[in-house]
């Protein structure tokens, strides 16, 4: 690939990701501190874990791969994304077939956006695939524990920050709101941010 | 709701929420993109957004935020586009109907990447559905074409 | 409908027909087959157009020739455009090329021809006057039909004649107009040249030539004369439209005032409608009505996407469906038809003594056995199904891709109660069919929304969910084998294949009549192939009508082509042979042996096992009168099985347009690896779990093999290729799977047993 080509790519990344407009705002209250036990810490990172590994999250977060799963109830079997979809080192496909050319980017982020089954989820934000630290699917609880609480593998967050990064990224708020028949990731988008943050404050506990 | 297809401004009476390819072929009466099954499964919806391919079925129109660009604004039989006459010196298209769709969708790989190898083709190109097998031509053409644009 | 403006005498309307028709050889038997049949043509001439023949028309304006066969993608519209020409001198891309108003004329004599009890391979004279008679049958009942890889032997010699005599007499007329004798002008590029060079424009010869009896004592060109035909540079005249998004298909159609509409009906095709919540529909923006129709409902509306929207809020509560409640059910009504005799269908092949040679083998052990199953599986086409329909107090007009123009006639005579000489159809080209626009419920739901709203025209069209769940599959099919083995040699085969049958179900949905007798298509492919293997017994055992099935890509040889070539297979790797050189030795067809000799040397055959996890796979399958053999390379990666290669060999007879012929073989091979790999369709609660290409993906492009083609004219006859590339397929697929894995799969679709990459 000709370098003007790839300028031209990150070019349009950014013209589209300028477009990202947040919606569903949650509460971020942190509890004090010391006001969750190490016990209390498992429990929600173990809430935390169904969320990360559920397809609705983990079809996206395939690490060094650059192909995006298909898994979970509304596919049968777990398989790559059909059509040999490669999310690149650009992670929106800029190297081959972005994701925004079937994965529309929205203006706004409605409630109905997503109701055709099957067809390809949009939110009002580019799609992409996870950063390749990010690497979720097919790991184990303790596995992603580890990566979560690390800030030279979180993206540099505190829990608060990953708190943040939850409120505002609102292709992370699709999962809890899927549309076409598919299911949904477990709890809401505020427990999954209170369940971060009582793991934070438990000091970020991960199973043995 | 104004649009701009193929050069020509458009004002169309339809909810935000319809989708690009509707509006096209039945309002505006632009036929060119094809419907073939309205979940992004097929790639024949295919246009151009500011010269990237987008599947038109998948699109709201009011989320459109640029100029559309269509098969028929991309070339016209008296003059077509570089990937066009790729595809006809290959004789690529059995029924055709999938074609408008490969051609966009290969015109938006050429502008990304002007010199695509097999494997580049393979990835960008396996979006777009062609039930009667005309792969192998659209392989050969995508590489023609891409010639033919270096040339130019 | 046009006026009879030219006054054309009894003679002349009817005479042409007949002289073609004897010029193409199927003039046969009784006054009524030989009576000529009427040109169509000269109802609706303008003032000074000739219509010479029922495929040519010349006006002042220009040259219009009629394609009657219809173009679903596989070049049909091009090939006759292009066997006229060849005769009548012109360049098909200056011409207009339509398929015209259905008529008695446009019969095809050939698409029955392969229905007689003799396998293709079969020369001899009791078979071919056989094939030939099959044409009467064919214009007396007014077949105008599409199919069977039949347009070129039907029209091969029928077009050419026409532009012939198209030519001849505007010969004629020009000779007449300057007193020069016929024999001293030639043609050219749509002009009559006179001796002294001196050019005149056919389209100035029009009036003239409509004013005389045609010339019909025409010799056709030797092929060595000719220009257009057989050269590889013959592009198809439709080719420049489809890159350049301007051909317009059927569901492109645009009438003035038109609406767009949708339907759902029953996927448990037959059974009833319970309820739906029609006012939801009627508060929806852009819906104008919603209206009932058989075993469904349907929804006028401003714009398609409104109709689908609304079919969706419509809610509908269906009856149950008419056969079995799903796969499960299926499977074990066919499963308990094989080998049942109450169940028996026909044998056509049985040859030696197959009970005696199994029976010899049982007592030292050798029996060999396997059972194979196929699944039901859609056409899905890229364009789904659609129709335009305008009624008027006395006229009904429809525009739609359809490869059955008459019967549809037919059809919206009988709903509308308008009479069949005023339903005019308006055949468009197709975004694909693979058989499913023999199918025409799309078009009677069309009627019936449109008598709601007499004088509008209605673009109805199915939503890809409606298309795929109202497919009329191909039948899903089992087949139990056993054979023997002898010193390195295949020495019994016997093939019991159990299915619904096809012909009967079809035949009866279009025309409401019941077909009587055994069906042929239920071991079409199998018991047809051009072997001598010494005890060799093909049955056929009909199961119970379930699922609605009709023709697909192929017929009956799509799941015959798999099961005949995997079990020789497996009889070859028992016996230890080759599986290239058992396959010719046992061929007893020069055309299939020498089909067989060259895809081995095409792709440089050296045996089966090539080593590193890849493999290759031999087939053969004789369909439509073409020995089509395919050589498959895969290897068996970490991600799954890679196909790698594939070459084919075919034998036509005679090549016309072999850039064409390579696309339709490539073609028809993809399309069996296709479904060979992925696709099927499951039932449950009656109705079809695949209703979009999310779950029946086909083969892309990155799965795609490289694929090499050479193509044959070995053969007695000319053939057609639309077909004969699929069925030696999923054959080749599996035997390469086989050699690079000793995995022998036995069902389709293939990924249920190994993942592919």
């Amino acid at each position: 690939m000709r370098l003007g080509s790839v300028i031209f790519g990150v070019v349009v990344w950014v013209l589209i990701a300028t477009q990202a407009l947040a919606a569903d705002k949650v509460i971020i209250e942190p509890p004090a501190a010391g006001s969750i036990s190490p016990e209390q810490g498992l429990q929600a990172w173990s809430r935390v874990y169904e969320v990360a590994s559920h397809p609705r999250c983990a079809n996206c977060h395939t690490g060094a791969s650059d192909k995006p799963m298909w898994s979970g109830p509304s596919y049968g079997t777990t398989r790559a994304h059909g059509m040999n979809i490669r999310a690149g080192n650009s992670r929106i496909g800029a190297e081959t077939l972005l994701c925004s050319t079937c994965h529309t980017t929205l203006v706004t982020t409605g409630t109905d956006d997503n109701r055709v089954p099957h067809a390809a989820p949009r939110v009002a934000a580019p799609w992409m695939l996870a950063p390749v630290d990010a690497h979720w699917f097919g790991k184990s609880s303790v596995e992603i524990c580890e990566q979560l609480r690390d800030p030279e593998r979180n993206g540099g967050r505190t829990d608060i920050e990953i708190a943040e990064h939850l409120n505002h990224d609102v292709i992370l708020h699709w999962a809890w709101n899927p549309g076409g028949g598919r299911e949904s990731a477990p709890y809401s988008l505020q427990e999954h941010v209170n369940d971060i943050l009582a793991w934070g404050a438990a000091g970020f506990p991960c199973p043995s | 709701m104004k649009l701009t297809v193929d050069g020509t401004s458009y004002e169309a009476d339809v909810p935000a929420d319809m989708p690009l390819l509707w509006v096209l072929r039945d309002e505006l009466g632009i036929t060119g993109p094809k419907y073939g099954c309205g979940i992004a499964q097929c790639g024949a919806c295919t246009v151009h957004v500011n010269g990237l391919a987008v599947r038109s079925c998948q699109l709201p129109v009011g989320s459109l935020n640029g100029d559309v660009t269509t098969i028929q604004g991309l070339g016209s039989p008296e003059a077509m586009h570089a990937v066009q006459e790729a595809w006809v010196e290959h004789q690529v298209a059995q029924c055709g109907y999938c074609q408008s769709g490969q051609i966009m969708q290969a015109a938006s790989l050429l502008t990304l990447n002007s010199d695509p190898d097999d494997e580049q083709i393979n990835t960008v190109m396996s979006g777009n559905l062609c039930r009667c097998g005309t792969y192998p031509r659209i392989r050969a053409a995508v590489k023609t074409a891409a010639l033919k644009l270096n040339r130019a | 409908m046009g006026v009879l403006k030219t006054a054309g005498t009894i003679t002349r309307r009817t005479f042409l027909i007949g002289s073609a028709a004897i010029a193409g050889g199927v003039a046969f038997g009784t006054y009524l087959a030989k009576k000529p049949i009427d040109n169509p043509l000269l109802d609706d001439l303008e003032e000074g157009e000739a219509g010479i023949t029922p495929f040519v028309k010349i006006g002042p304006n220009g040259i219009t020739l009629i394609t009657p066969r219809a173009d679903k993608g596989q070049g049909a519209y091009s090939m006759q455009a292009n066997l006229i020409a060849e005769e009548l001198d012109i360049d098909p891309a200056t011409a207009t090329i339509t398929p015209g108003m259905p008529g008695p004329a446009y019969y095809n004599g050939a698409v029955m021809s392969e229905g007689v009890p003799f396998p293709a391979y079969d020369e001899s004279k009791l078979a071919e006057t056989a094939r030939n008679f099959m044409a009467v049958p064919a214009k007396l009942l007014q077949i105008q039909m599409t199919g069977g890889s039949s347009t070129v032997p039907d029209l091969f010699d029928r077009l050419r004649s026409a532009g012939a005599v198209a030519r001849e007499t505007l010969k004629e007329a020009a000779a007449r107009q300057y007193g020069i004798p016929r024999a001293e002008l030639r043609t050219e590029d749509g002009q009559v040249i006179l001796p002294d060079g001196t050019t005149i424009n056919y389209t100035a010869l029009a009036a003239a030539a409509a004013a005389i009896e045609p010339v019909t004592d025409v010799t056709l060109r030797d092929p060595s004369a000719w220009t257009r035909l057989g050269k590889r540079d013959l592009p198809r005249t439709d080719m420049v439209a489809k890159c350049t998004g301007t051909e317009v298909y059927g569901i492109d159609v645009q009438i003035d005032d038109m609406v767009y509409a949708s339907v759902c009906a029953n996927p448990g095709i037959g059974g009833d409608v319970l309820g739906y919540d029609e006012a939801a529909a009627l508060s929806m923006r852009g819906v104008q009505q919603v209206v009932p129709v058989k075993h469904g409902v349907g929804v006028i509306a401003s714009n398609t996407w409104y109709a689908f929207e609304a079919i969706k809020a419509l809610n509908c509560q269906w009856g149950p469906g008419p056969y079995p409640k799903n796969s499960a059910a299926i499977w074990e009504a066919l499963d308990a038809a094989v080998d049942n005799e109450d169940h028996y269908d026909h044998r056509q092949r049985n040859e030696g003594d197959i009970e005696g040679a199994l029976a010899d083998a049982q007592t030292e052990g050798g029996v060999l056995e396997a059972s194979y199953r196929v699944p039901y599986l859609a056409h899905a086409p890229m364009e789904p199904m659609n129709a335009i329909v305008r009624i008027n107090d006395d006229s009904v007009e429809i525009w739609t891709g359809t490869q059955i123009p008459l019967f549809v006639r037919d059809k919206a005579a009988q709903i509308s109660g308008v009479d069949r000489s005023r339903v005019l159809v308006y055949a468009q080209p197709m975004g694909g069919s693979f058989g499913h626009k023999l199918e025409m419920t799309h078009v009677e739901q069309a009627v019936e929304l449109a008598l709601a709203v007499k004088g509008t025209p209605v673009k109805m069209t199915w939503s890809r969910e409606e298309d795929m769940t109202h497919d009329y599959p191909r039948p899903a099919g089992v087949a139990r084998a056993r054979g023997t083995v002898d010193n390195g040699q295949v020495t019994g085969f016997d093939l019991s294949v159990g299915q619904s049958a096809m012909a009967p179900s079809w035949f009866g949905r279009l025309t409401g009549m019941t077909v009587p007798g055994p069906d042929a298509t239920i071991t079409t492919g199998s018991w047809d192939q051009p072997f001598a293997i010494p005890h060799y017994r093909v049955t056929g055992y009909r199961a119970p009508d379930m699922v609605p099935v009709s023709s697909w890509r192929s017929v009956g040889a799509s799941g015959n082509g798999f099961f005949h070539d995997t079990w020789l297979d497996e009889l070859i790797h028992a016996a230890g042979a080759d599986p290239l050189e058992e396959r010719i030795r046992l061929c007893s067809h020069d055309t299939s042996r020498k089909v067989l000799e060259a895809v081995g040397a095409l792709a440089d055959w050296s045996g089966p096992s090539v080593g590193d996890g890849r493999g290759r796979g031999v087939a053969f399958c004789l369909s439509f009168g073409v020995p089509t053999a395919q050589i498959i390379d895969v290897t068996h990666t970490g991600d799954g099985i890679r196909v790698d290669k594939a070459f084919i060999v075919a034998d036509v007879g005679t090549v016309l347009d072999p850039t064409n012929i390579e696309a339709q073989l490539f073609g028809g091979l993809i399309y069996g690896l296709s479904h060979a790999i992925n696709s099927e369709l499951t039932y449950e609660n009656y109705a079809p779990q695949q209703t979009n290409y999310h779950a029946y993906e086909g083969l892309r492009l990155y799965q795609t093999p490289d694929v090499t083609v050479k193509v044959l004219e070995n053969g007695h006859r000319i053939r057609g290729i639309g077909e004969p590339g699929l069925p030696p397929a999923a054959p080749a697929l599996g035997n390469a799977i086989f050699a690079a894995t000793g995995q022998r799969i036995r069902e389709m679709p293939f990924y249920k047993h190994i993942d592919f990459i």
